[in-house]
């Protein structure tokens, strides 16, 4: 099995240090039963570390996924900016 | 007056198909894609099916960013130890059409050449952050606190269509209305693709759906295998309402459930992964309430028009004759300040296979996602034709036996059955 991070790694991505275009709101990750994000993520941008919600916007493919998973309304979506974020090769 | 007769929202199929028709009927037209290159965001299966395309680019298929003109299709079912395939094959799809795998980095960017040869103006990496609104009626886009007016905003912004819900024009998407989709491009020689699926030549492709009856944890998906020229690509389509339910199996994980298949792995062998991506797959029909509204319409991924049931899967062409019906209805109702004039481009879809199909196959979802299709079905099957093709030295028995059998150990009662196969005729 390719490691999701090796998978990953293969991506080209402009990273915005300035704009973090998906948001969430961690007191609400705090106290939610599921955290469906971890598993419905599929570019493991949502993981959890000592039971504490992690997110890192930078790896994200801009699927859209994360924002329909979470039903709890933690996360906020926006578009990337200024051609900024993942650079497909192939698509 | 407005600074351009039409402002399109996204350089996919649908808005590049829309811009260059536009641009070729002399109007004034913007195409914005937030990716730079535009189409460098953009992610399918893919295979463009049939032939829309010849409605805006005569001569596409002469382009050499098609990869291989698919000769086999596939409908294949896959249990943890079996494979029950479909594997047609036919020299008449040299008659009647089949569709051409595609590449979409290198595809989209090549339409997007075309809008721009046409006379449209093309913008890249530039992300539209909402509408110009006054009251109902869109006006144009703003992007970064700018009003850039537009008689017309056609919104071909993709499945995952940020504008159109932060403009209230639809409503956030659900479980039953998106899947999750991940792929890998998997590079191989061309020779050898040609010769691992038994093709006629190298500008010939196979393309298969499957129904992944094996995955852990029970999770329901889909998977598709498509040859390009000198890659595969491979990927599954999961259930979002499965994968919530089963809250244990990571959506990545699946894909290489299916790569690891005993029938899957030999196909990839020596492969060397070149790219993951993963993209929202629109489901059950349109996502919207109304494709049109006052100054806008809303074409392809973006209006949920795309198609499965299970056989195939289709998306761009629907996109590609959506995008074009839009345009279309923006040059017919030129200078009509109704707010009701893009009736015109439901009722011109109604006519195409494009809305025609969402209604045809309304609830087809409920069958292609059900427990029949991805556990009972291939089960069975999978019994089935060990008993008939297997020789244990017992009597045989007729075939009729043998699936009754069958049924009563996958405890499905002839009702069910009935029901099932029912909906199955009704709906795909």
């Amino acid at each position: 099995m390719t490691k999701i991070e090796d998978r990953l790694s293969l991506l080209n991505y402009k990273i915005d240090r300035s704009y973090e275009h998906i948001t969430v709101n961690h007191d609400i990750c705090a106290v939610c039963p599921d955290h469906f994000c971890t598993f419905a993520c599929p570019a493991k941008c949502y993981t959890l570390i000592d039971g504490q919600l992690n997110f890192k916007y930078e790896d994200c493919v801009e699927c859209g996924t994360c924002d329909i998973a979470c039903s709890h309304g933690s996360v906020l979506w926006t578009n990337t900016k200024g051609g900024h974020g993942v650079k497909y090769k192939y698509g | 007056m407005s600074e351009f007769d039409v402002i399109v929202v996204g350089a996919g199929p649908a808005g590049s198909a829309a811009a260059i028709r536009l641009a070729s009927a002399k109007a004034n037209v913007l195409l914005i894609d937030r990716a730079d290159p535009p189409g460098s965001k953009n992610v399918s299966g893919g295979v463009l099916w049939g032939d829309s395309l010849g409605q805006v680019i005569p001569d596409w298929e002469k382009s050499n960013m098609l990869e291989r003109y698919i000769e086999a299709k596939g409908v294949t079912f896959l249990t943890k130890d079996s494979k029950i395939a479909l594997d047609f094959r036919s020299t008449k799809f040299g008659e009647v059409r089949s569709g051409y795998t595609v590449l979409r980095t290198k595809f989209d960017a090549w339409l997007a050449k075309k809008a721009k040869d046409a006379g449209a103006m093309v913008v890249s990496g530039v992300t539209v952050d909402k509408l110009a609104m006054e009251g109902n009626k869109v006006t144009g886009v703003i992007q970064n606190d700018e009003v850039v007016t537009a008689d017309t905003v056609i919104l071909a912004e993709g499945a995952n269509s940020r504008i159109a819900i932060d403009s209230g024009l639809k409503k956030k998407s659900d479980d039953r209305h998106m899947a999750i989709s991940v792929k890998e491009v998997i590079k191989l020689p061309e020779k050898t693709i040609t010769e691992r699926f038994n093709l006629t030549n190298a500008k010939r492709g196979y393309a298969s759906e499957y129904v992944l009856g094996f995955l852990e944890g029970g999770v329901k998906a889909g998977g598709f295998l498509y040859t390009n020229r000198e890659s595969i690509s491979i990927g599954a389509v999961i259930s979002m309402e499965d994968l919530r339910k089963n809250n244990q199996t990571y959506s990545y994980d699946i894909i290489e459930q299916f790569k690891e298949h005993p029938f899957i792995a030999p196909l990839l062998a020596d492969g060397r992964v070149e790219e993951y991506s993963a993209h929202l797959v629109p489901e059950a029909g349109l996502s919207v309430d109304s494709i049109y509204g006052d100054g806008y319409m809303i074409a392809g991924d973006a209006a949920g028009l795309t198609f499965s049931n299970g056989l195939v899967l289709q998306g761009m062409n629907y996109a590609i004759v959506s995008g074009i019906g839009a345009a279309d209805s923006y040059l017919a109702t030129k200078g009509s300040t109704s707010p009701e004039r893009f009736e015109l481009y439901r009722d011109s879809l109604k006519k195409t296979f494009v809305l025609k199909d969402m209604n045809t196959f309304k609830g087809s979802d409920k069958v292609t996602w059900s427990e029949t299709i991805h556990n009972t079905v291939p089960a069975m099957a999978e019994e089935i034709m060990l008993n008939i093709f297997s020789e244990n030295g017992e009597p045989k028995k007729h075939l009729s036996k043998i699936v009754v059998e069958s049924a009563l150990k996958n405890k499905q009662r002839r009702k069910d059955m009935i029901v099932d196969m029912y909906r199955m005729m009704r709906r795909l």
